[in-house]
């Protein structure tokens, strides 16, 4: 299938994501060509172990995430970051996990927006927010590009094209920027053929670095 | 008014064999007929809400059992009315009149037709002088519908004519990029030593030639994005029946029969290129996919899913025409060595800006350098290297932009 880069918006220093930034990207988006195909939605949820006594519970990995992917609504994917582990369910398995009731949502996320094609490039930029919740966490864009499967040969053509966006986004004087982070897929045991699995990776890799922003920005605020 | 029942079958044959005029002449008859026929479903529509009204107001007047049966009468009219409309409609449809499909047809003369001027004016026929003969559209609309179409005739047609000639001449001089040395072309005799050789020369390259028939049951077999599975994970899809050099499962007649070779080259493109007549040496068609394309559509004339390859299928097409025009019998041979110069062409930057990617003003995308050069690549001149040196003498072949490529180059 073809590859797909995840960012995430990076605010400068002492300011914080708003809705105007994410109204800016998407005007962006149309400004070079894009065509608004409609809207999507992805998931992820942090879960924590439920065990009886709470030194057990603080052994258990707290990076377990699952995910649910726009694209592919009936599977469902389990990433725990810290094992480098990834892993393609069917989204059954919420159902399983439920009625062990060995791990708990702690918090869940949504990614919704809108998609924008672009000839051969789709992109998609959406806001995250809490499930149950209108607050805007953070702002993540995904970057499409059919004709290539292969992570090593499309490097060239993203970066490229990361930097053409950077470029036309630099015109609004935005307070802040996307950042691109490459997970090592090869340490998650994938190929270089694109699949969900890499999706899925780098929305984990993301949060948990969406996640560790805000808090550095709380730390240094307190 | 004419009838409008289904016409019949052998309508619709020797209309496919029809001129553009004929063709114009029927659709515009058919929409005719379409629009009568939707005045009589607006006419029945009117007499049937009279009726209702009439008998609504007076249920039990003299008149209204015979209303009643003119209600009952109209609605089967409008019935057959609303079905032969849409009859008509699918008929349209077919022949490319309600949407653009007659583009791609083979027989389409690179016209939308029929033409609707700003004014409302149709335009019937395509030709010059009629379309300088509508009243409807203005002088400049005329002469600029005119030349588009002469120009899109002329590119598909005759593409391997310049744009501008007198350049070509005081270029003949220069050298061509990849050389092939007169030894090494003779050697490449037969189909397979040309594709043996290929496969030698470019990293990843996989060749395979198939009938016609398997190439077409190949290409139905490959996965495509629809409906691949992430469980998916093995990619390479075996075809049982394909292997180097032998065409079929059931028959074993020899590799010369063969009629469709497939240049794969994974993680970068599928070239598909089809021989004029089975076992002969002369390309007549070249066409570009992803190579996690698939499906019946992949095929020499058909149209990748993506922009970036039917760009490249475009120009390929016309270097497939300079090819043959230039010297038939090594055509083959500079097609598929061409071809394989693409195997750059998500990596390449363009020659003249420097750039991978770039904004195409024409059609508003972003796209990689695509054009590569074709107009002096001839094959059979003697090399000035050493035939070692054939590796990295691909990548001397340039890369262009579609707007930094100009026919100088």
């Amino acid at each position: 299938m073809p590859i797909k880069w995840i960012l995430h918006w990076q605010p400068n220093p002492g300011t914080t994501v708003n809705s105007q930034i994410l109204s800016e990207v998407s005007q962006c988006a149309e400004s070079i060509n894009g065509v608004k195909e409609g809207r999507w939605k992805s998931t992820l949820s942090f879960y924590k172990a439920m065990a009886r006594e709470q030194t057990i519970a603080n052994d258990f990995p707290r990076d377990f995430v699952g995910i649910s992917l726009a694209e592919q609504p009936n599977k469902y994917f389990l990433v725990i970051r810290g094992q480098r582990l990834v892993v393609e369910a069917e989204s059954s398995i919420q159902m399983i996990m439920e009625k062990l009731q060995s791990y708990k949502t702690r918090v869940a996320l949504n990614f919704e927006g809108n998609q924008y094609q672009l000839g051969d490039f789709q992109l998609r930029v959406g806001k995250v927010v809490p499930m149950h919740s209108e607050s805007l966490r953070g702002i993540v864009m995904e970057m499409e590009y059919l004709p290539i499967s292969s992570w090593e040969k499309s490097h060239q053509i993203m970066g490229e094209f990361f930097d053409l966006w950077q470029e036309s986004l630099s015109k609004r004087s935005l307070p802040g920027h996307f950042v691109h982070i490459e997970p090592n897929f090869a340490e998650y045991g994938l190929a270089d053929q694109y699949s969900l699995q890499h999706t899925a990776v780098q929305y984990a890799s993301i949060t948990a670095q969406m996640i560790a922003t805000s808090q550095s920005v709380q730390a240094t605020r307190n | 008014m004419q009838q409008a029942a289904a016409p019949p079958a052998n309508q619709d044959a020797a209309a496919a064999g029809d001129a553009p005029p004929k063709q114009v002449a029927q659709a515009l008859e058919q929409l005719g007929q379409a629009g009568r026929l939707i005045a009589d479903v607006r006419l029945g529509a009117d007499r049937l809400l009279e009726a209702l009204f009439y008998v609504a107001e007076e249920p039990h007047h003299q008149h209204s059992a015979k209303c009643l049966n003119l209600i009952l009468k109209e609605e089967s009219l409008m019935r057959q009315h609303l079905q032969n409309l849409s009859a008509i409609g699918r008929q349209l449809e077919e022949s490319g009149v309600l949407n653009d499909s007659l583009r791609s047809r083979s027989n389409s003369w690179g016209l939308h037709m029929p033409l609707v001027c700003p004014d409302g004016a149709v335009v019937a026929y395509a030709w010059k002088r009629q379309l300088a003969g509508q009243a409807g559209a203005s002088a400049v609309d005329r002469t600029r519908l005119a030349l588009k179409a002469f120009t899109d005739q002329k590119r598909r047609f005759f593409p391997h004519l310049a744009e501008d000639s007198v350049v070509e001449s005081a270029m003949k001089k220069h050298c061509s990029p990849l050389p092939i040395s007169q030894e090494e072309l003779a050697d490449q005799k037969t189909l397979a030593d040309i594709l043996s050789h290929l496969e030698k020369e470019v990293a990843n390259l996989q060749a395979f030639t198939y009938q016609r028939l398997d190439w077409s049951k190949r290409a139905s077999s490959l996965p495509s994005a629809a409906n691949e599975s992430s469980t998916d994970s093995s990619k390479e899809h075996s075809f049982p029946s394909t292997s180097k050099w032998v065409q079929g499962s059931v028959s074993t007649h020899a590799p010369d029969k063969a009629a469709v070779i497939e240049l794969l080259l994974p993680s970068v493109f599928r070239a598909v290129v089809s021989l004029h007549t089975a076992g002969s040496m002369d390309p007549d068609a070249v066409a570009f996919f992803s190579p996690d394309e698939g499906g019946s559509y992949l095929h020499a004339r058909g149209f990748s899913l993506h922009h970036v390859f039917r760009h490249v299928s475009e120009h390929a097409s016309m270097a497939l025409q300079y090819f043959t025009c230039a010297n038939p019998e090594t055509a083959l041979h500079s097609l598929l060595h061409w071809v394989c110069s693409y195997q750059t062409l998500f990596m390449k930057v363009c020659s003249k800006c420097g750039k991978l990617l770039s904004m195409d003003k024409q059609s508003g995308l972003i796209l990689p350098p695509l054009k590569r050069p074709f107009r002096y690549y001839t094959a059979g001149r003697k090399s000035a290297k050493s035939s070692t040196t054939e590796n990295c003498s691909m990548d001397l072949i340039k890369a262009f932009h579609i707007s930094c490529f100009s026919e100088e180059a």
